[in-house]
């Protein structure tokens, strides 16, 4: 789809954006290791299944199964060379299960490792490997690439500006925060609107935060607050985890319910946050409770 | 302000040049090696340890003090070896099975040899028989154990069963890592949880100081 029209639908209504990949692909088969993105080429009807279940729930936007597709990424499974196939197959699969009228995100994940000098990782080398993902994902028909769960602004922006070298007309960039004193910080340390800021001059026109640790849903939505502010008019995304993790039975659940996370959309949308979705622990079955949501605020039913 | 006490501040505000400085200088006093890491080094980063915990450093600052750490020490271990000193207590520690991250890993390990632990780092990755395998060959007071995705907490269920089993009892077990709670490390029996790299320090020399009076492995 036209990416124009994402940034004009979000004038008229807010959007749903889709929930976690790699939950769904365990439990369809997936390995613990095993390499995500490779399922694209190999069992791209099982991520085609996730992706139709999202739509199904009613998101408006779906995120490719890319998170880490970054070449630098694919080395620790010895994979790097097939990071153009996995990620134009991911974004191929995830155009066709979302049909007409959805946004389809390529999904664009940390390196993994901390550039220089933290690092070892150089400017150069990673920006060749997120404008490389991003060029795939383009092809493969994504509309807008997703740069998410960053910690340092840097390498967002390095991972935004890659995007739009490879020809992104839209980039939307998203951080890990945690509680920090009383506000919220990157694991590197890195405020709200220090990451907006970066994430903007490298050519971000959404910003926001998805994952994180130890955030409460009432911490999501204060730190929602937070970038509406530091965004100064541009659109912001949340995506929160479902809770905690607990284990049951040798697995690990999220506790928070579909209706909690249902119970936070009217507040993020009264923060002035535009578009929600879900990360680590959330199912199409939260998302669905989160669609009805927005379906009852934009009905009137503020409540 | 003495020496050590110069040392100590140039390691905790990340000042290379000058770590290596008064690390040279402690030196040519004629300090004890052993001394210059216990009443420098170590402070040292016991003070970054604390300021990562209240938030008022972050990931970066802790790094440059590591590194500024690290300057100091190649000064100070050829000296340490010459004396025949060696670390206390030692450590193994890895991200287990089926995750590849290792940031914060690594953090922990950096953190745990400025207290002066001696830390053997497995990588990522590492199954429980090679958790196993090190903890016989290494004989250690302590084991880290890393994870960041919820999907393979599981697999320190199975390291920390596989770790008991093989007889080490009297070695503790550390977890972190952020899907990790105090609750889940209660539920597979591990012995501590630090939520972040400045608790892990806290947590090993609890866990190694409560072990050596109980039960030396």
């Amino acid at each position: 789809m036209d990416t124009i029209s994402l940034i004009e639908a979000l004038v008229d209504r807010p959007l749903l954006c889709d929930g976690a990949m790699g939950t769904q692909l365990q439990a369809r088969g997936l390995k613990p290791g095993q390499c995500g993105e490779e399922w694209n080429v190999t069992a791209a009807a099982r991520v085609e299944d996730v992706h139709r279940r999202y739509v199904a729930a009613g998101c408006d936007l779906i995120t490719t199964n890319t998170f880490g597709g970054t070449d630098v990424a694919l080395a620790r499974h010895g994979l790097a060379a097939r990071g153009r196939e996995f990620n134009e197959a991911g974004a191929r699969v995830a155009r066709l299960a979302a049909g007409p009228g959805r946004w389809v995100l390529g999904d664009v994940g940390p390196l993994g490792e901390l550039l220089e000098p933290w690092g070892t990782i150089s400017s150069a080398t990673a920006g060749r490997a997120f404008r490389d993902q991003a060029a795939a994902l383009l092809a493969g028909g994504a509309d807008v690439i997703l740069v998410e769960t960053m910690s340092d602004p840097q390498e967002a922006a390095i991972a935004a500006r890659g995007a739009r070298e490879a020809g992104a007309r839209l980039v939307i960039a998203t951080f890990a925060f945690q509680a920090a004193g009383d506000g919220f910080r990157t694991m590197m340390g890195a405020t709200a609107r220090e990451c907006v800021r970066a994430a903007m001059q490298g050519g971000a026109s959404i910003v926001g935060a998805n994952c994180g640790t130890n955030l409460s849903l009432a911490d999501y939505v204060r730190l929602g607050r937070e970038l509406v502010e530091a965004a100064e008019g541009h659109p912001v995304i949340v995506q929160p985890n479902a809770g905690a993790p607990r284990l049951v039975n040798g697995a690990a659940v999220y506790d928070e319910s579909a209706v909690e996370l249902a119970s936070c959309v009217p507040k993020f949308l009264a923060a002035g946050v535009r578009v929600i979705g879900g990360c680590c622990g959330t199912t199409p079955e939260h998302l669905a409770a989160m669609a009805e949501a927005m379906r009852r605020h934009a009905a009137g039913d503020r409540g | 302000m003495t020496t050590l006490e110069q040392l100590s501040e140039a390691i905790s505000l990340g000042k290379n040049k000058d770590a290596r400085l008064f690390a040279q200088r402690a030196i040519d006093e004629n300090i004890p090696p052993a001394q210059i890491v216990d009443h420098a080094l170590v402070p040292a980063m016991a003070l970054v340890g604390e300021r990562f915990k209240r938030n008022e450093i972050f990931v970066p600052e802790m790094l440059i003090a590591a590194r500024a750490m690290k300057e100091a020490m190649t000064l100070l271990e050829p000296r340490l070896i010459a004396a025949g000193v060696t670390p206390k207590f030692t450590a193994i520690i890895g991200t287990v099975q089926g995750d590849l991250h290792d940031i914060g890993k690594n953090l922990v390990a950096t953190m745990w040899k400025g207290a002066n632990f001696r830390v053997v780092d497995l990588g990522a990755n590492v199954s429980p028989a090679k958790f196993v395998a090190a903890v016989q060959e290494h004989r250690p007071h302590l084991v880290g154990l890393s994870a960041l995705l919820t999907t393979t907490m599981p697999a320190m269920i199975d390291t920390v069963r596989a770790i008991r089993a093989s007889g080490a009892s009297a070695v503790k077990i550390v977890i972190g890592g952020a899907p990790i709670t105090q609750q889940f490390c209660e539920e597979i029996g591990a012995d501590g949880y630090a939520p972040d790299a400045g608790s892990a320090v806290d947590k090993a020399s609890e866990l190694v100081a409560a072990g050596a009076i109980d039960s030396p492995p």
